[in-house]
């Protein structure tokens, strides 16, 4: 068996590319705006992409992490900030769901994140914790049947738009020596009392997909919100979690690459300059050459890490390669793009200026290439 | 009510169509293939009356090469319950009359309610494949429709005509050929996706069908691209005012459109 996408699959990505390919008129205008449409979101829930990678019995369609990687891609060949909102919702969101949640939490909380009312989020960085992830502050504390919870998230993907987040906060105290102790996540309903979503974040790229920061002033959630293991969530919620969600940013950064690319090449063959289509000229055909491979390599390495999860085998190492291989080739993608565009590939109109603008978060968000170095590192090297 | 759709596959619109090295067709080496988009109105047409009433079942038939299988999975992937494939050596190059023969013999059988086409495929624009299916079977024929409802006593057909519509009744099945509407075809969804992949697509073959392939007969004698674009004027002397002078004209003794 080799990780090649089948037939299926290629369906289910086309039908996808053929959507997206429809919103190019409206992009500009929601980045501008700094939001995805409500109606996009309902035509992808309608389409049955955010219930994709949810089992069957759990009422989604069960299509798998390559397939997943598929659509991604296509999202974010035309529009990554959709393809950001997206991977939150269906990776980590409802993948942690699908792992660890009761049936009663599955059966509250997955309708509203297939159906497209809304998009998933997941809170883990805080203003003092971001790659060191253990170091959260957030607090929850007993209270009679439920919980309460106090603490500031940072960074939160589609915090606007979600009925649901999931929050990983610490019961009791840290220990030294034993960071990991007591994180626990919860589910959070937005509309719970002491929930605000706070200031949306202004961002270099991605300007239509939300990044916001969440306040919980004494947040009170039932009993039933702990989701997974109580004081033990960390590396089941987060790291596992995490993984996942790599071979999505993994997927994000082939798609914009992609796009990038395409969109060059397009252009190469109209623009004339010295008396020939700039295409004909050897410098510009051996840009495109390297950056068309590196993309193709990209997306093995992420249909690789993909393929594994989906065989139930170990893919932490194979995703943190995917998602740091990907990402720092998107930079030089996306570069090479705009630098073949010229002055026309620095100006808004030409879009190729949103890829690299687009790509840039992808070496950072879902652990930096630095984590990337250091989990790849760690599987090869003890400590 | 039962609803046969026919659809042809042709090249999809973003492909740009390159002449063969033979001169009488086109090179289609490594071209995208779609469903002809008026085709696409006519499933969507269908599919929506089956969103109102679902006992309305939808068959999809093409008659066309192996490769015209993609353009029946993609319409069971937006919905139509099932599909046939009317293929074999003879299916590539049958031309429309063929066509709307090989048809005639599956509506024979199927015994729909309506029978829906596009106005015309965009790979020929011919717009004969309708009108004479209608004619073979003996079924009356509407042409630029954007709507049907069944009523008492049969269906009202919405007609498009110049500045407005007209409202025909059929009393009895009937071809209609479908104009673009204002609801765009939906996209296959992923769960149709994944539900088409198991359902058995009969395959026909064409030759078997007993109908007259051959009289009357046309060929592509030669195919030409449009000739290339010259380059445009550009006004470079003078000030804004003598330009505007001279730009109009040019525009009403040369290019003559003042």
């Amino acid at each position: 068996m080799i990780p090649l996408p089948g037939r299926e699959q290629r369906e289910i990505a086309a039908a996808v590319a053929r959507f997206a390919a429809s919103l190019a008129p409206r992009i500009e205008a929601a980045e501008e705006a700094g939001a995805i449409p409500a109606d996009v979101i309902a035509s992808l829930g309608a389409m049955g992409v955010l219930g994709m990678t949810v089992p069957e019995s759990d009422g989604g369609l069960g299509a798998g992490s390559v397939a997943f990687a598929l659509v991604l891609e296509e999202l974010a060949a035309a529009w990554a900030s959709l393809a950001v909102g997206v991977s939150v919702n269906c990776g980590i969101t409802e993948g942690t769901l699908v792992r660890l949640g009761t049936p009663e939490q599955k059966r509250r909380w997955l309708p509203r994140l297939i159906d497209g009312s809304g998009l998933g989020a997941f809170a883990l960085t805080e203003p003092g914790s971001g790659s060191d992830a253990a170091a959260l502050r957030t607090t929850a504390r007993r209270d009679g049947d439920g919980w309460v919870l106090s603490g500031r998230k940072m960074f939160v993907t589609n915090l606007r738009y979600a009925p649901v987040v999931i929050v990983l906060a610490r019961v009791g105290q840290a220990e030294p020596g034993r960071p990991h102790r007591g994180i626990t996540a919860f589910l959070v309903p937005t509309d719970a009392p002491g929930v605000t979503v706070a200031k949306a974040e202004r961002k270099m790229g991605l300007h239509a997909s939300d990044t916001s920061a969440l306040a919980l002033d004494g947040a009170r959630v039932g009993g039933d919100a702990v989701l997974g293991p109580l004081g033990n969530g960390f590396g089941p919620v987060a790291l596992a979690g995490l993984d996942s969600g790599r071979i999505g940013i993994a997927a994000q950064a082939v798609g914009i690459a992609r796009g990038a690319i395409e969109r060059a090449r397009a252009y190469v063959g109209q623009r004339r300059q010295f008396g020939r289509a700039i295409g004909d000229f050897q410098m510009v055909r051996f840009a495109l050459a390297r950056a068309a491979t590196e993309v193709s390599a990209a997306r093995m390495l992420t249909l690789r890490a993909a393929w594994l999860k989906d065989a139930g085998r170990p893919f932490t190492r194979e995703a943190s390669q995917a998602k740091l291989y990907a990402s720092e080739m998107a930079q030089r993608a996306t570069r090479t793009a705009v630098q073949l565009l010229g002055g026309y590939g620095y100006m808004r109109e030409a879009v190729v200026e949103r890829c690299a603008r687009d790509a840039r978060a992808t070496t950072i968000y879902e652990g930096t290439s630095e984590v990337q170095r250091l989990v790849i590192a760690r599987s090869l090297v003890a400590a | 009510m039962k609803i046969l759709v026919c659809a042809k596959q042709v090249p999809d619109s973003t492909v740009r169509v390159k002449v063969a090295a033979d001169g009488r067709s086109a090179d289609t080496s490594g071209i995208t293939w779609a469903i002809a988009p008026y085709d696409e109105y006519a499933i969507e047409l269908a599919l929506e009356r089956k969103d109102r009433d679902p006992q309305t079942t939808v068959s999809v038939v093409t008659v066309g090469p192996a490769r015209a299988r993609d353009a029946l999975r993609q319409a069971l992937a937006m919905g139509c319950d099932e599909a046939i494939h009317v293929t074999g050596a003879d299916a590539e190059k049958a031309e429309g009359l063929a066509v709307a023969r090989a048809l005639a013999k599956i509506a024979d059988e199927a015994k729909p309610d309506l029978v829906l086409c596009g106005r015309q495929a965009s790979d020929d624009d011919q717009g004969l494949v309708g009108p004479a299916l209608a004619d073979v079977l003996g079924w009356p024929h509407v042409a630029t429709v954007t709507r049907f409802e069944t009523v008492e006593g049969g269906t009202d057909v919405w007609k498009e005509v110049e500045g407005g519509h007209e409202v025909w009744r059929a009393s009895g099945p009937a071809v209609l050929t479908v104009q673009k509407s204002e609801k765009d075809p939906r996209y296959p969804s992923l769960p149709g996706i994944m539900k088409a992949k198991t359902k058995e697509i009969p395959e026909k073959d064409l030759g078997s069908l007993g109908v007259d392939l051959n009289a009357p007969r046309l060929e592509i004698v030669k195919m030409e691209p449009p000739p290339a674009r010259g380059g445009g004027k550009i006004l470079k002397d003078g000030d804004a005012r003598a330009a505007a002078q001279q730009l109009v004209q040019l525009l009403r003794d040369e290019a003559k459109v003042l």
